[in-house]
């Protein structure tokens, strides 16, 4: 008995002194502090990264072409956009052997937002198109299509090879493919990465649509697309054309 | 907490009175006139950027890479406050490192580093769960932090928890971690079976637990939310301004650099603060805090965090 009321004040107190007080930010000092590679580096560390460098490098530093300007990322069309766009559509074609009307990557599928001119190395384009996506084609009714535009519209627009389009109040407006404006009745046969297909990125009214596969990774037609350039001993080039503009 | 607990159950044991709490109150008065520092480095959407970015002419050349953020993380360790380094997901994906070793190196670095916690991005799902919980099985000495994400049906089963509970120095630190929703951003297979629920309310639940029942002293919500969207999507900017007993959001996903980090009122008219240092190792967040002790009735009207450039 006398042991409980014991344990009673005991706890009192305690209970008493962990809820009197309680510590209170007064400041925040900040610095987000950019890291230069130039200065002194963790030794050790860099060390024990060397094995896996070491084999990146190997596989990855070999010259797959030349980029003649350095390409940019941006909305609502950018020349690094087009360029992967294009080398999906170029990519599709050759792949199916069928027509293709237009190709489409998701932006936040473009992962690096530079390209820089002069010699594009293996990893580069691995840093361009990481994922191990595949090129689906889907046949769509143009009223479908209209939907995935205006998603894309919504986004803000997104690289796209075959078409041409305006973005008014968050919709696809004078839609183009092949210089003819859409048809909501006509089927159109369209190019994107399984991930798209598959629903990703919102895309949701693509994800019932039958998918023609070949196991074609959107990587290696990049890579297929670059060595077209490679043949005829030109430089890659990708130009602004207006595909997406915002209309008002 | 723990020390003075004891010292308290001492006093009292070999007096057997509770007059003899005096000393405690005169330890309680020194303690309100001391100030605490806790610097939190953190950083996110690392993206498996081990080595620098190359010197090409792009704009982040030479900037990030492993071996210089382990470097400025062990200067400021050695400056001697009390460290907690974070990170807010998306380590994966990014550089041929993760085509080729799946993240192994990448949660390599990040012990070497000594991270506390991390929580996961939607890109840490890209090459499987099985393999991001083999990974940190094998390789992280730190946990990946999530309340809103439920894996018990999936491989990651044990590799994730709620929350953690630091100890720094006399302050109690409880960190939580939140992920987006995963529908329509990750591939269906990638998900497996795991369940997201509301952001806002496991946070603010397992933030009211941190506080309230576990009486830390700083609540600090890892996030993969991302900053902000022009659409009706849950974002850090609203999960600071719906939030309850959180204290600092460490954002990412969306990629965006602050100039300064950001405050918001929350639920409860006091402030939360928010920051997010872009992507690819290229900036180390760094938020040094300085408490002071108050009593709890000062605490209600407290005044506005000052937030100063170092």
């Amino acid at each position: 008995m006398k042991g409980r009321i014991f344990i009673l004040i005991l706890g009192a107190a305690v209970f008493q002194l962990s809820c009197s007080s309680s510590y209170q930010t007064q400041s925040i000092q900040f610095s987000n502090n950019r890291i230069y590679a130039s200065g002194t580096v963790n030794e050790a560390l860099q060390k024990k990264m060397l094995p896996y460098a070491d084999s990146v490098n190997k596989s990855m530093n070999e010259i797959v072409g030349i980029c003649y300007k350095t390409l940019d990322k941006k909305q609502p069309e950018s020349t690094l956009g087009n360029f992967i766009a294009d080398a999906m559509l170029f990519g599709a074609k050759e792949k199916y052997q069928i027509t293709i009307e237009a190709a489409f990557v998701n932006y936040g599928g473009v992962r690096i937002a530079q390209m820089a001119d002069g010699p594009i190395t293996k990893g580069k384009i691995f840093e361009l198109m990481p994922f191990d996506n595949l090129i689906i084609v889907q046949k769509i009714k143009g009223d479908v299509l209209q939907q995935f535009l205006d998603l894309i519209a919504s986004k803000g627009g997104w690289p796209l090879a075959g078409i041409s389009m305006g973005i008014k109040n968050k919709k696809a407006v004078a839609v183009k493919i092949n210089g003819e404006l859409l048809d909501p009745n006509l089927y159109y046969s369209i190019a994107n990465s399984d991930y798209v297909a598959n629903g990703g990125d919102n895309a949701e009214m693509l994800r019932t649509i039958p998918q023609l596969s070949k196991g074609y990774l959107l990587r290696d037609a990049i890579f297929d697309y670059i060595k077209t350039f490679q043949q005829l001993g030109k430089p890659i080039v990708a130009v602004e054309e207006k595909r997406i503009v915002y209309v008002e | 907490m723990l020390n003075r607990r004891k010292f308290l159950q001492q006093s009292v044991l070999t007096a057997g009175s509770v007059s003899l709490s005096l000393p405690v109150i005169a330890r309680e008065l020194e303690d309100l006139s001391e100030v605490n520092r806790l610097t939190i480095l953190h950083t996110n959407d690392t993206h498996s950027r081990i080595d620098p970015f190359p010197m090409d002419g792009t704009r982040n050349q030479g900037l990030g890479g492993v071996a210089a953020r382990s470097q400025l993380i062990n200067q400021i360790r050695k400056e001697g406050d009390q460290v907690l380094l974070l990170d807010a997901g998306d380590i994966f994906q990014g550089t041929p490192y993760f085509n080729l070793y799946k993240g192994e190196p990448e949660i390599k670095a990040m012990s070497e580093m000594q991270y506390d916690a991390t929580t996961i991005g939607n890109h840490d799902f890209d090459a499987g769960l099985e393999n991001l919980a083999n990974q940190l099985t094998r390789h992280a000495t730190f946990p990946m932090l999530v309340c809103n994400y439920n894996f018990s049906q999936t491989p990651m089963e044990y590799q994730y928890e709620p929350y953690k509970i630091f100890k720094k120095g006399k302050l109690k630190v409880g960190v939580l971690g939140v992920g987006i929703e995963m529908k329509g951003l990750i591939a269906d297979n990638l998900i497996e079976k795991a369940v997201y629920s509301d952001p806002v309310r496991a946070a603010n639940e397992t933030a009211y637990f941190l506080k309230k029942q576990k009486d830390c002293d700083l609540v600090i919500c890892l996030s993969h939310l991302g900053f902000q969207y022009k659409e009706d999507k849950i974002s850090d900017e609203r999960l600071a301004q719906e939030s309850e007993n959180i204290d600092l959001i460490i954002g990412g996903h969306t990629h965006t650099f602050f100039d300064a980090p950001l405050r918001y009122n929350n639920k409860q008219q006091k402030e939360v603060i928010v920051n997010q240092v872009g992507f690819g190792g290229i900036v180390l967040g760094r938020l040094d805090f300085e408490f002071s002790k108050f009593s709890k009735r000062q605490l209600v009207n407290s005044t506005s965090i000052k937030i100063i450039s170092k």
